[in-house]
């Protein structure tokens, strides 16, 4: 595919806004969803393990990650709307070409992934309360981990197939025969799946440092639980770094011919450091880090080594589009829109902030504390200015609109 | 030489592209819209339940909202980003367009859509587990983040009949684009239908309700709701009707099927006189019966109107300037933005497709079938089958009797001029309505074999 059939694949209306925002906000929005991906499967997980398990304090954890994963799997759902929308705006002739390419597998996306959000609720409906009674139907519980498995493997190869531009002929038109079906996936790097899978286990290990120290300081909390969770964790975090480490490298080691430039790249470094790091946290504090809010810090040092791997993977996909295929996204023509470009950002910043940090903390809190919760007045006052304030947007919308259509 | 954007093509035979991507839209509509419209409903019970300490109330919106948890909030969420990636498949071009034009507009949504998935997660599972004020509070933020993602996707859908000002074929901006008349008819009557759609899923949870008073008050609530949002919605419709173009206006009077109308009208005349049984006799409302009512709505209602708003579309699918065929079918000065049109006029679409085997550039004797069968691929399939089951089969379009010629002829007539209503132009070289008329002809005789199959089946002592 030369670099001018892949401009004229653009599309011709331009982007509202300079093209780095949205990379930008693909990569921040891609490593807040792959962290609730990685909680959700970590916690979906260790609610089988559990469930499978006689041992009280298993069964336990199971209860509290069949929560945890049947919320991520929500978080991630909602947070992946984002990267999705920024990819299509600067990748497009890439996103669009692989998606084509493979069509029944992103329609088979949306009907999997149902599949595996409902039979996590059909093990939910069935086992309300894991340390009151037996396990039923597991197999639910399992076969929607292997769904959200392979709906991780679809979305990996069309993101891998973006980065082959000169096999998308190939790929569709074989021996010059047109094959429109659009079922097959053609380029799957298992190195590349499988160390983004594995991820997911020192991302739980952090969490569960953090999930220890939250249930910590409720009132007559069993210390035998908290110790059950703290080694989990520790285990957790530590061999999961090292084998993702392992992972890595080997995916390292065999990455396409257009992609082996990243090898040179210091990100690569910094994250193989910033893994060994996360994997020696337990090591280094022992049990001070159940001290004040240092569990909590683990998480997002967690967090941080997520993010730098979605760094890692827009640099790899910079190498093959970019340096390899001449194609620029940062030359993408501008045709600017200040309202709404200023409006995401504002709604974003001020409704988003003090809605989120309102509501999550009232959520935090009611669940430290015994009984009925009653913020404080200044909580309350938040709560009531996130009301005014989302008010006040719809009534610039209706205000804006009715001018606009007066003109 | 000036290439078209053209993706790849996806053709799925047996129902069309065009038709999954209704599927996915119309159960995405009925999940959003119910969830919209539930939230405002919870943050109505929320303040009465605050005002008139009535704590029942909140235990319906905690059961409702936890069964909203699956129908809406699990199906909804992933339908959503559905249609996304069905049209991405579907129509690529379609959805860049309105990715590009309106990125920000869904980002903003995307704020308010996180706001309302926390608060959907709240509203259920801290009823009676934070004080009554605080519940009040978190439903209202709910009910208006809610209804907010409603009022931004509105102008979007809007934009895709037509950019809400004619100015912004001129000027650009996203306001010409987004806010219109048409924007505001639409809003309004949909608004009126969500609270439908919400009274009807709503009458599954209130008819489950065991203290015998309270559900036969909730069923009467979501009866007199549904009642009126009805009414109301059939009477937005007809503004609604005054908003659209006249282009679309002349689709609906000729391509809509006769029985559209009265069907129409049938449906909405079941709605209400479910409501008006419900509410007269509200015990023998069953969550069996509601469901129902739901797949109705569903059957009868979402997809008939999401078929009619794809049709008065046509010939584009969206901004009035990308053709249903993907081709740029107008120039948008605006944007800087160029008709195809003249390129395929100059060179073909055989010499500017960039996903076109280099052997099928060229037509030949022994390729035109070929040939035909891309050409089809590219500029029909998107709106007609090429097979007999699905969307609007293109063999049907032609007689048995048509020759190559008396096909090619047609192509190279009205359809290549741009004048049969509700059809793109598609300007195709003399070569290439030669191949195309060879592919339909191939069609045609596959289909009438296939009749007559069908009309003589072979019997097992004829196939001895």
């Amino acid at each position: 595919m030369n670099v001018d059939s892949l401009y004229a694949l653009r599309d011709v209306a331009g982007v509202p806004s300079h093209p780095i925002l949205f990379l930008v906000l693909g990569v921040v929005t891609f490593a807040l969803h792959m962290f609730a991906v990685h909680v959700m499967l970590g916690g979906a997980a260790l609610t089988i393990r559990g469930a499978l398990s006689q041992d009280t304090y298993w069964r336990q954890l199971a209860n509290a990650m069949l929560s945890t994963a049947k919320i991520a799997v929500s978080v991630a759902v909602v947070i992946g709307v984002a990267p999705l929308l920024f990819v299509q705006v600067i990748y497009d002739p890439f996103w669009y070409t692989s998606n084509v390419l493979s069509a029944w597998w992103v329609i088979g996306f949306i009907i999997i992934l149902s599949a595996a959000y409902l039979l996590i609720y059909v093990f939910y409906y069935k086992n309300e309360d894991l340390t009151k009674s037996k396990t039923k139907c597991p197999g639910s519980m399992i076969l929607s981990l292997a769904l959200f498995i392979v709906v991780g493997l679809i979305m990996h190869t069309l993101t891998n197939q973006m980065l082959s531009p000169d096999q998308w002929m190939e790929w569709y038109a074989p021996q010059g025969q047109i094959d429109a079906s659009g079922t097959q996936l053609h380029s799957i790097n298992w190195a590349r799946f499988i160390f983004m899978i594995a991820l997911a286990a020192p991302v739980t290990g952090a969490w569960l440092y953090g999930y220890r120290h939250y249930i910590s300081v409720r009132h007559g909390s069993d210390s035998g639980y908290l110790e059950f969770v703290h080694n989990l964790a520790r285990k957790l975090l530590a061999r999961g770094s090292l084998v993702s480490l392992v992972i890595g490298a080997v995916w390292m080691v065999t990455l396409p011919e257009n992609q082996t430039e990243f090898l040179t790249n210091p990100m690569l470094y910094i994250t193989a450091v910033a893994l060994i790091v996360l994997a020696m946290v337990p090591t280094l504090f022992g049990n001070k880090i159940n001290n004040g809010y240092t569990a909590y810090w683990l998480v997002a040092v967690a967090f941080v080594v997520i993010a730098l791997v979605a760094i890692d993977r827009e640099i790899i996909r910079w190498f093959a589009l970019v340096v390899e295929s001449g194609y620029n996204p940062m030359d993408y023509p501008i045709n600017m829109d200040w309202y709404s470009t200023i409006l995401f950002f504002v709604t974003f910043a001020v409704v988003g902030g003090m809605a989120c940090t309102y509501l999550i903390t009232v959520a935090w809190q009611a669940g430290q504390t015994e009984g009925t919760y009653t913020p404080s007045v200044a909580i309350s006052r938040l709560g009531n200015w996130t009301i005014y304030i989302i008010l006040i947007w719809i009534v610039h919308y209706f205000a804006v609109g009715f001018w606009v259509w007066a003109q | 030489m000036e290439m078209l954007g053209l993706y790849p093509v996806w053709f799925e035979p047996t129902l069309g592209s065009g038709w999954i991507i209704g599927i996915i839209a119309t159960i995405h509509v009925l999940f959003s819209h119910t969830s919209v419209g539930a939230a405002l409903v919870f943050s109505y019970l929320a303040v009465v339940a605050y005002r008139k300490n009535r704590p029942e109330l909140l235990d319906y919106i905690r059961r409702y909202g936890l069964f909203l948890l699956v129908f809406s909030y699990v199906l909804g969420s992933i339908t959503g980003p559905g249609i996304w990636f069905s049209t991405t498949v579907g129509s690529p071009r379609g959805i860049s367009a309105l990715i590009h034009s309106f990125v920000w507009k869904w980002a903003t949504e995307w704020v308010f859509f996180v706001i309302e998935v926390i608060g959907v997660y709240m509203i259920v599972y801290l009823v009676n587990k934070v004080d009554q004020k605080t519940h009040l509070r978190i439903s209202i933020i709910f009910g208006l983040a809610s209804y907010t993602t409603m009022l931004i996707i509105i102008g979007i859908l809007s934009f895709m009949l037509m950019p809400g000002n004619e100015n912004w074929y001129t000027e650009g901006g996203y306001l010409n684009g987004f806010y219109g008349s048409n924007t505001f008819a639409q809003l309004a009557m949909r608004t009126a239908f969500m609270f439908t759609m919400t009274a009807v899923v709503g009458g599954i949870v209130a008819s489950s309700i065991k203290d015998v008073a309270f559900r036969k008050e909730m069923v009467r609530r979501l009866a007199i709701l549904g009642l009126v949002a009805t009414a109301a919605g059939l009477g937005l419709f007809q503004w609604y009707l005054t908003t659209i173009p006249a282009t679309a206006e002349l689709v609906m009077e000729n391509r809509l099927p006769e029985y559209f109308t009265p069907a129409l009208i049938s449906v909405m005349g079941g709605i209400m006189a479910y409501f008006a049984a419900t509410l007269a006799a509200p015990k023998l409302l069953k969550p069996a019966i509601a469901g129902v009512m739901t797949v109705v709505i569903l059957v009868f209602g979402l997809w008939p109107e999401e078929v009619a708003r794809e049709s008065i579309r046509k010939p584009y699918v969206a901004g009035g300037y990308v053709y249903s065929n993907q081709v740029i079918g107008r120039d948008v000065p605006g944007l800087g933005i160029h008709s195809e049109i003249p390129t395929i006029e100059e060179h073909g679409f055989t010499n500017t497709l960039i996903f076109l085997p280099e052997e099928l550039r060229t037509v030949t004797d022994s390729n035109k079938e070929a040939v035909g069968q891309a050409l089809a691929l590219n500029t029909c399939s998107n709106c007609h089958s090429l097979t007999d089951t699905g969307i609007r089969p293109l063999a049907n379009y032609f007689g048995e009797d048509s020759s190559e010629s008396d096909i090619a002829a047609y192509l190279r007539a009205a359809l290549s001029s741009g004048t049969t209503l509700y059809m793109p132009q598609i300007p195709l070289q003399q070569d290439e309505a030669t191949a195309l008329a060879s592919f339909v002809r191939q069609l045609k005789d596959q289909s009438i074999a296939v009749a007559a199959d069908q009309d003589n089946p072979i019997t097992v002592s004829q196939s001895h």
